[in-house]
């Protein structure tokens, strides 16, 4: 297979390489219900007419979802795409489907084009899985023998092995899913559309629809990887696309269009000048003994530090106001990355640590001391929360945000590990 | 595991979408309504398989419901004839079995116009979210309509051989007729279909008319001869093509040939066109449904 596939590329030469061009393309929707299905049925007309339906012009009520958007994808590239919600990202897969008629511009598509946008399309839950497969690898555009030829690659897979006698609707919602995925993957797609459907299933699947996804492209497949998960995109994507009201914001080496992406992402709901957070102080009747006054970081000389730096010492220290003086507080910081949809990176608690701590009345700052910080350079909220006993809650704070900022490079790491390098001389040779 | 073998490389064929109407290239755009028709084949056959199987293995009573509706309007207006609360002019055959006859004619017409609204309709989100040749979801339907027929077939053989109906040689041509009356129910529904993803009112006025359209067809009594209302039997288009499967299959003697030509020849002509229109109007009616 591969053969053949190298012999197309080198017969056709240069052309054959483009899969995917895409040339000033824009498309136009209408928020309004009633009008947009309106605007539907005149342009039917206009294309039955066979007349132009004036398409670049904007009717009443219509906005553009995609203006004037223009790239191309070769044959082995892979594209991240990013955006908020209503960039036009999924009617840029939609048009590279052939789904919907562009209103702008000109797209061309070569080969065979699996959607991953389509999970499981036409899956009968009362059908079994073996069922299904067939109906829906014939949906994706593959023959009877070309099925029966990859089906136990399919099951090996999806991993359903058991189940796949039974009827669909008695699956888990990860095992339809890892069933859908591995009926798209399977087919041997020339463009591969991905989106946002690395988020179902397990860890595990993750990975293993990454690695397969590694090894289409090394056969020469194409792919748009569309997801909020910066780390997915930049485990697989070289170059990146950030999307923002249907036009290119960003384009270009995957780790810079993430960057502007996140600064333009959080800056306008979340002041990012480091200063710390400090609270309203706490009327007595609602206060349990000691109350939160302030959380900040600070680093490793006590002075005030806007955002830590990936590597470097930091404590965060929580200021507090005890009306009494306690024994057994336990502080517990929790801290999720923001990034990364919301996901729990660290579960600090000195209770755990069997440390706890000693209040006498009046301010105390509680402080975790971090000899250097391990998170990776984003967008991070804590949750804090000071205990007594490591029962009965005194007061929290549900989120403190900061960001980890990073002086290297070195976006791919997931978080910062210590370390050295030497050559260490193990037999010294001979001195010629 | 051995590796899967390449899969052919008809694939490669560049798809370039353009803003343009597709009918500004005819050749080109009947060229792939050829080839989608030619590989939608297998495609279509798996859909039908799904659709009723999936559909079987939900119901209990399973084929009653193909021989039910017949059976039960037959035995009430067998009723209502003979207790004279209505009116029937003499049929052809005995009557109980002209309506059950009749009946089964008219569902297999109805299944065929309602086939692709409900196909479209149902198949919605996989239409909004993988471009295969739209043709292989109508073409399943007609199959399902096949298959439905072939079950009832088991009832007419019942009625014939239970009121001791002779058939002559002429019912071998009654097949033709019955696929020109599938194809006029195929040709209304197709035309509808786009529409019917853009507005709920197609399927609902379908239900409407499809009523009003049995009574003005001659099924529950025979082909009136004189008058207003036998003019409007007369035009429904409907009426010649039901009427010759019937007489082809019971008394082998065609009362109105050359209108049934006509009728026929109209239906293939339109069909083709809505075919064409089926084409391009579906990629505007799925812009309007969301993913």
């Amino acid at each position: 297979m591969a053969a053949e596939r190298v012999s197309t590329i080198v017969t056709e030469a240069g052309e054959a390489d483009t899969l995917v061009s895409v040339e000033g393309v824009s498309k136009k929707f209408c928020r309004s219900l009633k009008r947009s299905l309106f605007y539907g049925l005149r342009d039917i007309g206009a294309e039955l007419s066979g007349r132009s339906r004036h398409s670049d012009v904007l009717r009443t009520g219509e906005f553009w979802a995609l203006n004037g958007l223009s790239f191309e994808l070769r044959r082995g590239e892979a594209l991240g795409l990013v955006g908020p919600n209503g960039a036009g990202k999924s009617t840029l897969l939609r048009l590279i489907s052939g789904l919907i008629k562009p209103d702008a511009g000109t797209l061309r598509v070569r080969g065979r084009v699996a959607p991953l946008i389509a999970l499981g399309a036409g899956f009968n839950p009362v059908l079994t899985g073996r069922e299904n497969i067939y109906v829906n690898m014939s949906i994706l555009g593959l023959s009877k023998k070309e099925i029966d030829a990859r089906f136990d690659e399919v099951v090996d897979f999806a991993e359903i092995g058991d189940a796949l006698s039974a009827p669909v609707q008695t699956y888990s919602s990860g095992m339809a899913a890892r069933l859908g995925f591995a009926c798209a993957v399977l087919t041997d797609p020339d463009v591969l559309l991905v989106d946002e459907v690395l988020s179902v299933g397990d860890m595990k699947f993750r990975m293993k629809c990454l690695r397969h996804m590694g090894k289409l492209l090394e056969r020469g497949t194409c792919f748009i990887l569309v997801s909020h998960n910066p780390h997915a995109i930049l485990t697989v994507c070289p170059r990146a696309i950030y999307l923002a009201h249907g036009k290119v914001a960003a384009a270009g080496d995957t780790s810079s269009v993430l960057s502007q992406y996140e600064k333009d992402t959080f800056s306008t709901s979340f002041e990012d000048n480091g200063e710390p957070l400090h609270l309203p102080p706490k009327p007595a009747e609602e206060s349990s003994g000691l109350d939160i006054i302030s959380v900040c970081f600070k680093d490793e000389f006590g002075s005030s530090l806007g955002s830590p730096l990936t590597g470097k010492p930091a404590s965060i220290c929580v200021r507090c106001k005890a009306h009494r003086a306690m024994s057994g507080i336990n502080l517990i910081v929790a801290v999720s990355n923001l990034s990364v949809e919301n996901e729990r990176v660290l579960y600090l608690s000195s209770h755990y640590d069997g440390r706890p701590m000693n209040v006498e009345p009046g301010e105390v700052e509680l402080q975790l001391e971090l000899p250097y910080c391990g998170l990776s350079a984003g967008l991070y909220s804590a949750k804090i929360v000071v205990t007594e006993k490591s029962v009965q809650t005194l007061d929290a704070v549900e989120s403190f945000r900061f960001r980890v900022r990073s002086e290297s490079t070195a976006v791919q790491n997931l978080f910062y590990q210590p370390r050295e390098w030497r050559a260490k001389i193990v037999s010294p040779g001979d001195k010629n | 595991m051995k590796p899967a073998p390449a899969i052919k490389s008809s694939h490669y064929a560049e798809s370039v979408y353009t803003p343009w109407s597709e009918l500004r290239q005819p050749g080109r755009l009947l060229a792939s309504m050829w080839r989608d028709l030619f590989t939608s084949r297998g495609l279509a056959w798996r859909l039908m398989i799904r659709d009723i199987s999936a559909h079987y293995r939900q119901s209990i009573f399973g084929f009653a419901w193909a021989f039910l509706p017949p059976i039960v309007m037959a035995a009430g207006f067998t009723l209502a004839g003979n207790a004279k609360v209505i009116n029937i002019a003499a049929t052809p055959l005995p009557y109980a079995a002209y309506v059950m006859f009749s009946m089964i004619l008219w569902q297999t017409f109805v299944e065929a116009l309602n086939g692709p609204v409900v196909a479209v309709m149902n198949a919605r989100q996989m239409l909004s979210r993988v471009n295969f040749p739209r043709e292989a979801i109508v073409l399943a339907k007609l199959g399902e309509i096949g298959f439905n027929f072939l079950i009832k077939l088991v009832l007419i053989i019942a009625i014939f051989v239970w009121y001791q109906m002779p058939v002559t040689k002429a019912a071998l041509l009654a097949p033709f007729a019955l696929v020109s009356l599938v194809l006029l129910g195929t040709f209304f529904g197709l035309l509808l279909a786009p529409l019917g993803v853009l507005y709920h009112d197609v399927s609902q006025g379908l239900i409407v008319v499809s009523g009003l359209w049995l009574f003005l067809t001659p099924i529950i009594y025979p082909v009136p001869q004189a008058g207003t209302f036998a003019t409007i039997v007369k035009l429904n288009p409907v009426t010649p093509l039901l009427v010759t499967v019937r007489e082809l299959a019971t008394t082998g003697v065609v009362s109105d040939p050359g209108r049934f030509f006509i009728v026929t020849a109209a239906t293939i002509i339109g069909l083709c066109v809505t075919w064409v229109v089926f084409r391009l109007a579906m990629p505007f009616a799925i812009e309007r449904v969301s993913s």
